[in-house]
């Protein structure tokens, strides 16, 4: 499986892209794919690399994602 | 044509603006927030930046606390409206807009929200603050104030405000449609709970854009609910910023300026931008005060006290017909009348006759300031010959 975070709006995601860019994490912003939408639309930010890294500055820095899907998925 | 109608829009914008503004309509306009395409997405981080450098220029914490609005008028309708109930006191001050006082009368016929009015003294802010603390009382709820009047150009003691009702408790919402973009307001290092701006005016963008600035965990109620692009299945609208107030597409070309505007404000400096302006102002200002025919009504503007907005009026003469002769005759562009805020002109004693008003804007030059003056002056010898003329002929 990709590693993914996903957000319920684009906002949070543009915000978590940017935050990963600072810590030079490449993330790419996608619509939420069928499988992991849960009910719900919404934007995702897939982490090809340093997933790890990346979920757990999202967590810290307190950004509302909804779900995290990977390898190493916390 | 000498534009003097700042503090009703800025003109020009600045030519990043216009470039913003095209390339939103031509190159990359996608619905920003709803499709995954490239030019969605590239809409999207557009108005992502602008939050990012609004939220900057606004000391607010996050992008998401920046909410776009249609205009300020509409960012002060979602606070008064969405967090105003029956019962509550709401304190205002007595130069205020009618973006503020008709949503409040609205709300004292509907709610039952009562009011009291602080009285602003001009060039004394320990006056003014004593007034806003005489004005509070155990069940106020909100004290709702402009940054600067947008008819005499005086500013208001906003850090001061806010520090007092941070003292008692109350939330606080500053009406900045003057002063964004000329007097430096940051909501998280002041305390300011919600500031509403105007994107076209100091601001620079087009019409049609406006900004709510949220630092409060007390969230209004939303004036709208609709599609956000967020959580589309549930028919509750989301709770989370900016979602909660931004139903409906976005005014993508409106933003892409108000970002490029906000920018060219940014670069330039609000403080900066503000001594220049009022320079120029002052320039005005003495001038005017050396015909005797001119009625000024404030003290003379400086930047601790004044944003670069003046109101004069011609002894005798019509102000509405001043600003006609200065369009027609001189291509010079003023408003004249009330500037939608009769409470500010009862307080200065001009709600019968209304004033003439001149902004300043960063595209303001001296040879205009020169060239307003040389206007202004010819009329004087214009003006009352006609208004004799015409008394005598109502006399016949």
């Amino acid at each position: 499986m990709e590693n993914i975070i996903t957000f319920a709006s684009v906002t949070h995601a543009m915000k978590a892209r940017e935050l990963l860019r600072r810590h030079r994490i490449s993330a790419n912003l996608i619509r939420t794919p069928a499988k992991l939408r849960r009910g719900s639309c919404g934007y995702s930010l897939v982490i090809p690399r340093q997933f790890a890294q990346a979920a757990a500055l999202v967590r810290d820095n307190r950004l509302p994602y909804r779900h995290m899907f990977g390898d190493d998925a916390p | 044509m000498m534009y003097f109608d700042n503090g009703a829009t800025t003109f020009p914008k600045p030519p990043s603006v216009v470039r913003a503004v095209n390339s939103a309509l031509q190159v990359y306009g996608g619905n920003p927030g709803r499709g995954g395409h490239r030019m969605a997405v590239r809409a999207g981080e557009v108005i992502y930046r602008c939050r990012e450098n609004a939220a900057a220029l606004f000391g607010a914490e996050n992008p998401e606390n920046i909410i776009f609005t249609d205009s300020c008028t509409t960012a002060l309708n979602i606070v008064l409206h969405g967090l105003l109930q029956r019962g509550d006191h709401v304190v205002l001050s007595s130069l205020e807009h009618n973006a503020v006082v008709r949503p409040l009368h609205y709300l004292v016929k509907t709610r039952g929200v009562r009011l009291s009015v602080a009285e602003v003294a001009e060039g004394d802010d320990e006056q003014t603050l004593q007034s806003f603390r005489k004005a509070i009382n155990g069940d106020t709820k909100l004290v709702v104030c402009t940054a600067a009047s947008n008819v005499f150009g005086v500013r208001l003691p906003i850090e001061r405000i806010a520090a007092l009702c941070r003292i008692y408790g109350i939330l606080f919402c500053v009406d900045a449609a003057q002063g964004a973009g000329v007097v430096p307001l940051r909501v998280a290092a002041s305390g300011i709970d919600f500031l509403c701006a105007a994107g076209h005016k100091g601001l620079y963008g087009p019409m049609g854009t406006g900004i709510l600035v949220i630092n409060s965990d007390t969230l209004p109620a939303p004036l709208t609910q609709g599609g956000t692009g967020s959580l589309s299945r549930s028919p509750e609208q989301p709770n989370e910023l900016p979602d909660k107030y931004e139903s409906g597409t976005p005014n993508l070309p409106g933003i892409a300026g108000l970002n490029a505007g906000i920018r060219f404000v940014s670069a330039r400096g609000e403080a900066h931008l503000l001594r220049t302006e009022i320079q120029l102002l002052r320039r005005l200002y003495d001038g005017l005060a050396q015909m005797p025919e001119v009625q000024l009504y404030t003290q003379p503007p400086a930047a601790e006290t004044h944003v670069p907005v003046l109101s004069f009026n011609l002894r005798g003469c019509d102000c509405e017909e001043v600003a006609a002769l200065l369009d027609r005759r001189f291509a010079i562009a003023v408003r004249a009348g009330l500037h939608c805020a009769p409470a500010a002109h009862r307080a200065y004693g001009t709600a019968s006759t209304g004033t003439v008003r001149a902004v300043v804007s960063a595209y303001t030059n001296l040879s205009q300031i020169n060239a307003f003056l040389f206007a202004v002056n010819k009329i004087t010898k214009l003006l009352p010959k006609k208004v004799a003329i015409e008394e005598q002929n109502v006399v016949k």
